[in-house]
């Protein structure tokens, strides 16, 4: 049989070339992780020499392979683990808190006709579109009288209502159709029947597209503990770490960002499917 | 459908307890800051802030600022996640590693990406020896104007593999037969591309320009990572200038710039959204 497909060789390589370009920095850095802390210092002090004639080496493989890097962080000073462990805690609190919210709110603004139910969706859209320093101030002020400010509750709670996610599930909710719901009502079920029996379990790829998106957020945070807790160096997560090292370098640096990627890319391994196709199910059109 | 059901109450209500709380209340309130002059007795002074900012030089800077590079990172993302959608779709039902790859710095901190960019960028760094290697001139990415180069490269790295995904979903829902008649026709790549696919996914197409610049909207830990807190002129963001002025405790100009802000975002993208809504009743 003829192939009516062609091959398109040059697309594949232009792919192929694409993703090594993106897929290149993350595969430098879990490299850098096993440079000797030392090797690594000497390399990031070679950085800003604006000498004509001085170059940076292209070191791609180490004077020798070692575990030194991991050794300090892990080991000798865990002010990186320490780091990591509030960055773990922060994106479990966030995202438990999430689960209990955001299903149930989406559901009620897809699958329900009542009063007002235009107007609340307009102002999460609202809300969406607004960067964080937007509401900052006013923010502060009302986690302090919450008693919240300079706690870690101040960088969860809010996150629990992230609008974007809100958004997300109801428009693959919207879509779904009316014979599920239906159907499960002629045999007597409820609404929270509906909403445990049918809507969670049919909602399950955005459910999972949403988690790992929203992992995503939690463990890039940078603007709320910059805010919210500006006096309790305890509690900053791990992301606020990198900023801070790049003048001088601990040697450890490359290793601490290995660290912290690797649960990403768990996360990215696992939910990856239902990235896919809770995009492609969901009606963002 | 459920119809007069009071249970919707239940679902809805800790959802929208904590939206009051924590976004809608403090978005209110916030306004009555920007009327006041942050003195010890919190005298209502109008619009007094707002003519002021209007006038100050850096928050000036930095809305232009916001705006050039969110005009710079969405129209690009918006672009090659386009063309990278439609050559993936060419090699369906391959073609997954390659989404894959491109997918994967979306879930990826960008705040431990620092490094390598800092490494990639600097004088004597890898990008400068491939500009080097191609005859021109060494360029200081990490100062100046040229910063803006590794920020939305930063900015394109991680958003780009989102825009492709939400691309080919729609994508996948242009008929096969459309392109085979074309393919006998003669059109090739290009005129398939523009021809066929684009104006079949109008919709989506729109989506992703509306999501794109939401995001370039909000870009500050690029900047931030890259420039710090005081960054170069050139990318000195109205993130940055907020985010000064509130650790300067100047709560006024915060506010103030917050809602000037927030009223440009709200016009701008109504006026997108009723366009949407127009170009849509046109077609159908």
């Amino acid at each position: 049989m003829k192939r009516l497909r062609k091959r398109h060789w040059a697309s594949r390589a232009l792919m192929l070339l694409l993703a090594l370009v993106v897929l290149a920095p993350i595969a430098i850095t879990f490299l850098y992780s096993f440079f000797s802390p030392g090797e690594i210092k000497a390399y990031m002090a070679a950085r800003g020499n604006y000498d004509e004639a001085a170059w940076m080496d292209v070191k791609l493989s180490p004077d020798m392979f070692s575990p030194g890097q991991y050794y300090e962080i892990l080991i000798r000073d865990t002010s990186v683990l320490k780091m990591f462990v509030n960055s773990a805690m922060y994106a479990v609190a966030i995202l438990l808190g999430q689960a209990a919210v955001i299903p149930m709110m989406a559901y009620a603004l897809s699958r329900f006709e009542f009063r007002g139910r235009d107007a609340v969706f307009f102002g999460i859209l609202m809300l969406m579109l607004l960067p964080f320093q937007v509401t900052m101030v006013p923010n502060v002020l009302t986690l302090r009288q919450l008693g919240l400010l300079e706690t870690a509750w101040a960088v969860i709670l809010p996150m629990w209502f992230s609008p974007f996610y809100i958004f997300l599930l109801r428009q693959f909710m919207v879509g779904l159709p009316n014979e599920l719901f239906e159907a499960a009502q002629m045999d007597g079920a409820g609404t929270a029947r509906c909403f445990v029996h049918v809507a969670v379990p049919v909602c399950r790829p955005v459910i999972g597209a949403a988690a790992a998106l929203s992992f995503a957020d939690c463990w890039n945070l940078v603007e709320q503990p910059m805010a919210y807790l500006s006096q309790r160096q305890d509690l900053q997560p791990l992301s606020v770490m990198f900023n801070q090292l790049v003048d001088e370098s601990s040697g450890t640096e490359f290793a601490g960002a290995a660290l912290y990627m690797l649960p990403a890319l768990f996360v990215y391994l696992y939910f990856l499917e239902d990235i896919l196709t809770g995009i492609q199910l969901t009606e963002l059109k | 459908m459920f119809r007069k059901k009071r249970s919707v109450w239940l679902f809805l209500l800790p959802g929208l307890a904590g939206l009051m709380l924590f976004y809608i209340v403090p978005f209110i309130g916030g306004i009555w800051y920007s009327l006041t002059d942050g003195s010890y007795e919190n005298r209502f002074v109008g619009l007094a802030n707002y003519a002021a900012i209007w006038q100050n030089e850096m928050f000036l800077l930095g809305l232009k600022n916001t705006m050039a590079l969110s005009l710079i990172c969405a129209p690009l993302v918006w672009a090659l996640s386009f063309v990278i959608a439609a050559l993936l779709n060419r090699l369906r039902p391959g073609g997954a590693f390659f989404r894959n790859s491109i997918l994967l710095p979306y879930l990826m901190p960008s705040s431990a990406m620092l490094l390598i960019w800092l490494l990639l960028f600097d004088y004597g760094g890898v990008v400068n020896r491939m500009v080097a290697a191609f005859g021109g001139e060494r360029v200081m990415w990490l100062e100046g104007a040229q910063l803006r180069v590794p920020i939305v490269l930063l900015f394109v790295w991680k958003n780009l593999g989102f825009a492709v995904v939400i691309f080919l979903a729609a994508l996948q829902t242009v008929p096969e037969p459309l392109y085979e008649y074309a393919e006998l026709e003669g059109a090739g790549f290009l005129r398939q591309t523009f021809g066929i696919t684009l104006p079949l996914i109008v919709p989506s197409a729109f989506l992703i320009v509306i999501l794109e610049w939401i995001n370039a909207f909000k870009i500050f830990k690029e900047v931030y990572f890259i420039g710090g807190a005081y960054p170069d002129e050139a990318v000195y963001t109205l993130q940055n200038y907020m985010n000064n002025m509130y650790g300067r405790l100047n709560y006024q100009n915060v506010t103030t710039a917050a809602y000037s802000f927030a009223l440009i975002v709200f016009s701008l993208f109504g006026a997108l959204f009723l366009l949407q809504r127009t170009l849509q009743r046109r077609f159908s």
